[in-house]
């Protein structure tokens, strides 16, 4: 079963714009990692809040692990969708320590096991320290992966990520990457992953899609290429 | 080797702008110290009975009207400031912008309407007698005493919590209200937990704001016969001639000012790392059935009573008394109502605009002239009203020698008698409106453009002219409009600052409300309801085209 | 490059303050030196600090002004910041002639030394020795009497009698009275602490406060209507007020003043509390020609008969003729004192409004 089906999905900010996302289909197996190549105001990040259901397409269907989010008469609300999400700007509450940062989405499991996964996913993103610290204490390198362990902890169906890297400084860039790539793999994490850095698509995505004006081939890990326009 | 520092510091900091900063600091000071000064003097025999019989049930009220009110307006403008900045539902873009407009209607204007709207001869009970043939015995239904001075504050202050939470909910919240349902959980608990602890700042600045309002208050409080330490000031200084412990009675109540104040800035410090760079708009959510309707009608209920209701129960009286009282000197009246608005706000505005640009470099000294700068928004009118008073009789004494000289003859009194004390009135109270809008302002835009543009050569002034003053185009507009607007509606300093033959349409429209001339007074009220609303409308539009 | 930097700024403010300066002076009057120039006819002019804020009394400076062509500015203020303001001007302030109402605050202004005799014949004419200062500092323009209202209903005249009566058992739950933060009150226990001494009035306070009908809520008026409504069935009220209510423009207000009657109460003992309106010369008057000229005007009969007629008041003039509604009250015995006795104990009412709980 595909984690992701998109069949038709048209957008526009507004009826007299051209829709910036104009009748495009995807699809997406469980545990791929797929990147999304391209300029700023291309959509990329646009495409990333319809399927989260931040935004409601003009046309189109959405599936998440066989359900229908998004179509003609149906729309599930962000909370429901299951969809996990690490903003550019990680947008950690500021006011919680980061235990209650990663408890914040736990809702729905059982009290007893919520500490549990909390330490779990200190563990996966190596932060076991830092439990009680507030976000302003953390550097930015740390930041992100708090974001990260607070998207991934009630195990979502699919991880979206907008810009990951652009806070970061080029060095920690490099040895970022390549634990993102591990952690996701050790949490068999199906994600999607937008970016304007090709480095990044290199290090750790399975294939990536280019968008934009032009149908730049892409030649790099993947063999598929979609464009949106 | 101090020396040698604090002669480096003053290189750094001595410009133009600073020395300016200083004087506007010092006009302001001085009537407040001139005020204060008399303190020092010893009691009198009315302070003990004061302190014996009344200043008991004088704090007692204050606090009691604080809280409530205090209490009532973060509710009403949270809750409003929620609703409209995440959902969508019917009218929900006319209730954005008309739920600023009880801020046009001032209190003591609303203050009598409603209790004359509700009173024996007032519409609702005369319908219920004459058509229904009842007779309102119950006394819950009318304005009086505290309720009804809370129910006031409550419905007219609102939007002071409102509009400041619902500009930061509506752009400085939008990733962590995503995050929060992303993760799961139901809009209460977003409400709740994320966005009620992350807009405190800012229901805590319009709280502040309305709280200052409430103690400052003459208007209402006098009118429903509430004694407070502010009606008490009035009260000892013009029925017991006792102008000593009427400054005693003002100490107190700036000694709790300045709790609020401080307790405000401490609250506020601590939130400063969170103000994030980008500022996303916020996608509303539309609400469906019946969730729709009831968001619909709790703004439509608030909308009815915070303005449409008492607006045209105003417009339905000055239809009555139109003949009589208008002639051409309401002209004159609304003329020079803008006019020394127009002049104290212009002001109000240079000197903040310099200020706040001095201050934006955070040193100890205009961290020390931004504080005197806007202390006179907590310092009652009546008190401002005095201090300047004697500051410019005593200037004119002073200056006696130079006006005959110059041939004006002998100690006339020039400037005790013109305009400038008005407007030095006017702006030692509002100094702080115009200052924090242009300060957010300054804030938001940051010293990375100022800073540029030094280093590529410019001064400081030319810099200001060139980058400074385009981007805080928005603040400055905000602050003129806020200001102005707040001018025209003030009542205490108007009263006693003005010279000859001078009325404003505050002042004019509080002397027929107190002389229980409620229907003439209907008319000069919606000259200045007009104003505002006309302010707000313009605000608007500017608002609109700037995000375009 | 210092110093240029300071100049622009600084050119600024001053250009502003100084032009604010002008602006300001330019529209009022000129200072002492211009008047002392030009003293022709078509600069005549009087100023007025007044306390008084009916609509009446600028429709009488008004003809004064078509009579005589001599200008009339008027300052409206609270009587005490007026008093405070002029004190403080001293030797050049502009005021001419200060008029307020209530005996007290006339008395006050007098001790506060801005006052100055007035000589006139007309006047002393116009206006009976009681109705003026012993020393003529200040001249009565119109009285108006506190008495005891009542609802036509509920109450017969017979039952009433006395101020003092106010505080007997039969009115318990049924008194109306405004606070005693007004000066009207504040006046009235005044005249009985003159006539009764401390101690009965202290009482007649207590039990007035005993026999409230509710905490005092509004004015004058507002009693009225609460009579009408039925929450009361006595109130103690002014005189003019009654007049007003009965032309007012609103029906319902009419209603009310027809619901209740006028008791003028102790004929038979002190007589019925009188409160005077009065209008004074102050001591360093520029135009005190002028100033004289307008009181004179003001108690003339033609001035007289208008605010009586237009403001219910009772004029001090005896040959101006009353309106119908006062004239319909008749004669009434009026209490006998010097009205310098209402600000005399005037801090002493107010002590003892705040020790029985009078609100």
């Amino acid at each position: 079963m595909s984690i992701v089906e998109i069949e038709g999905l048209t957008f526009s900010f507004s009826r007299k714009e051209i829709p910036i996302i104009n009748n495009f289909s995807f699809s997406m197996e469980k545990g791929e990692v797929v990147g999304i190549l391209g300029q700023s105001g291309s959509g990329k990040s646009t495409l990333l809040r319809l399927i989260s259901g931040l935004e409601m397409p003009m046309k189109g269907t959405i599936k998440i692990a066989g359900t229908t989010v998004v179509s003609e008469g149906v729309f599930i609300h962000p909370e429901e969708r299951g969809v996990g999400m690490v903003f550019q700007d990680y947008a950690l509450f500021p006011h919680m320590t980061v235990k209650d940062n990663i408890l914040f989405g736990l809702s729905r499991l059982p009290r007893k096991q919520r500490k549990s996964r909390v330490d779990e996913m200190l563990e996966l993103v190596q932060m076991e320290s830092f439990e009680k610290r507030y976000p302003h204490e953390l550097s930015g390198g740390q930041q992100q992966r708090i974001a990260l362990a607070r998207a991934l902890a009630p195990k979502p169906n699919i991880l979206l990520m907008d810009e990951p890297f652009s806070n970061l400084d080029a060095d920690l860039k490099e040895s970022i990457r390549e634990e993102l790539g591990l952690i996701l793999k050790k949490a068999d994490m199906t994600c999607i992953m937008v970016t304007h850095d090709r480095k990044d698509v290199e290090a750790i995505c399975d294939y990536s899609i280019v968008v934009g004006q032009s149908n730049v081939p892409n030649d790099l890990n993947g063999d598929k290429i979609h464009t949106m326009k | 080797m101090k020396a040698e520092l604090l002669k480096r510091k003053v290189k750094k900091e001595f410009n133009g702008w600073w020395t300016i900063s200083l004087f506007g600091a010092v006009v302001i000071l001085l009537p407040i110290l001139f005020i204060f000064s008399s303190i020092f003097q010893e009691p009198n025999e009315n302070w003990f009975h004061i302190r014996q019989y009344l200043l008991g049930n004088y704090v007692a009220n204050t606090i009691i009207l604080v809280v409530l009110t205090g209490v009532f307006t973060s509710f009403l403008g949270v809750t409003l400031a929620w609703l409209i900045a995440a959902y969508d539902f019917p009218l929900k873009r006319f209730f954005r912008w008309g739920l600023m407009l009880p801020l046009a209607i001032p209190t003591f204007i609303a203050v009598y309407t409603y209790r004359t709207m509700l009173g024996y001869t007032g519409v609702v009970q005369t319908t219920l007698r004459n058509h229904f043939d009842y007779q309102l015995k119950a006394e819950w239904l009318t304005i009086s005493g505290i309720s009804g001075a809370v129910f006031i504050f409550t419905l007219f202050l609102f939007p002071y919590v409102y509009m400041i939470t619902r500009a930061f909910l509506e752009s400085q919240s939008t990733s962590y209200i995503e995050n929060a349902r992303l993760l799961g959980r139901k809009p209460l608990a977003v409400f709740y937990k994320v966005v009620l602890p992350l807009s405190r700042p800012a229901i805590v600045g319009g709280t502040v704001l309305v709280i200052y309002e409430v103690l400052g208050d003459y208007g209402v409080t006098s009118y429903l016969g509430i004694h407070t330490i502010s009606t008490a000031i009035f009260q000892t200084w013009f029925r017991m001639y006792d102008v000593n412990s009427a400054m005693r009675l003002a100490a107190w109540l700036m000694v709790i000012i300045a709790g609020v104040f401080f307790l405000e800035k401490l609250l506020r410090q601590r939130r400063r790392y969170h103000l994030s760079n980008k500022s996303r708009p916020l996608v509303p959510v539309k609400l469906r059935g019946m969730a729709g309707i009831a968001a619909f009608l709790y703004c439509g209920i608030v909308f009815l009573l915070g303005f449409l209701i008492p607006f045209v129960q105003l417009i339905a009286w000055a239809k009555l008394t139109f003949h009589k009282v208008w002639d051409a000197s309401f002209f004159t009246l609304f003329y020079q109502t803008v006019y020394v608005a127009l002049i104290s706000t212009l002001l109000i505005l240079i000197l903040s605009v310099v200020v706040a640009n001095v201050c934006r470099s955070h040193s100890s000294f205009s961290f020390m002239i931004s504080k005197c700068v806007t202390l006179g928004y907590s310092i009652p009118g009546p008190i401002i009203a005095i201090g300047v008073l004697a500051v410019f009789i005593s200037l004119d004494k002073w200056l006696a020698p130079i006006y005959s000289s110059v041939g004006l003859g002998e100690a006339p009194l020039i400037l005790s008698l013109s305009l400038v004390m008005l407007i030095v009135g006017y702006f030692i109270r509002f100094m702080a409106t115009g200052f924090n809008a242009i300060e957010v302002g300054f804030e938001k835009v940051g010293t990375k453009y100022t800073e540029a543009s030094r280093m590529l050569g410019l001064g400081v002034t030319k810099t200001f002219l060139k980058v400074d003053l385009p981007l805080i185009k928005g603040s400055l507009i905000s602050g003129f409009i806020v200001t102005f607007v707040e001018i025209c509606k003030e009542l205490p300093l108007a009263l006693l600052l003005r010279p000859f033959n001078f009325e404003t349409l505050a002042t004019k429209t509080y002397q027929y409300a107190n002389d229980e001339q409620i229907h003439e007074a209907s008319i000069s009220s919606l000259l200045i309801i007009a104003i505002s609303i006309l302010s707000v409308i313009i605000f608007q539009m500017i608002g609109k085209r700037g995000k375009q | 490059m210092k110093l240029s930097k300071l100049f622009k700024p600084l050119l600024v403010s001053a250009a502003l303050t100084v032009g604010l300066a002008g602006c300001g002076s330019t529209d009022e009057s000129k200072s002492k030196g211009e008047e002392e120039k030009s003293k022709t006819a078509e600069n005549q002019e009087v100023n007025i600090y007044t306390a008084r804020h009916y609509e009446v009394d600028d429709a009488i400076y008004k003809k004064f002004t078509e009579e005589t062509g001599i200008e009339v500015n008027v300052i409206k203020g609270e009587a005490e910041e007026l008093i405070e303001r002029i004190k403080r001007e001293g030797e050049s302030t502009e005021a001419d002639l200060f008029v307020t109402v209530d005996g007290g605050v006339l008395a006050n202004a007098k001790q506060n030394d801005i006052l100055q005799p007035v000589t006139s014949d007309i006047i002393n004419k116009n206006v009976p020795e009681n109705l003026r200062d012993t020393d003529n500092n200040w001249i009565g323009l119109a009285t108006r009497a506190r008495i005891i209202a009542y609802s036509k209903d509920r109450v017969s005249p017979e039952e009433l009698s006395t101020y003092e009566d106010l505080t007997s058992e039969k009115w318990n739950g049924k008194l109306l009275v405004r606070s005693s933060t007004s000066l009207y009150n504040q006046s009235l226990l005044a005249s009985f602490i003159e006539l009764n001494g401390e101690e009965k009035a202290e009482q007649w306070a207590k039990g007035i406060v005993n026999n409230f009908a509710r905490q005092p809520d509004g004015g004058d008026r507002d009693q009225a209507k609460a009579i009408a409504a039925g929450t009361g069935d006595v109130a103690i009220m002014n005189t003019y007020y009654v007049g007003l209510l009965a032309n007012s423009e609103d029906p319902e207000e009419v209603k009310v003043a027809d619901s209740i009657g006028v008791f003028f109460p102790n004929q038979e003992t002190n007589g019925t509390h009188v409160n005077i309106s009065g209008i004074g010369l102050t001591k360093y008057s520029e135009n005190a020609e002028n100033a004289v000229k307008l009181i004179e005007y003001m108690t003339d009969v033609e001035a007289q008969e208008f605010l009586a007629a237009n403001n219910y008041e009772f004029p001090v003039n005896p040959n101006a003729a009353k309106p119908e509604l006062l004239e319909s009250w008749g004669e009434f015995k009026m209490q006998e004192l010097n009205f310098d006795t209402l600000g005399e104990h005037n801090q002493k009412a107010i002590e003892i409004f705040n020790k029985t709980g009078w609100k």
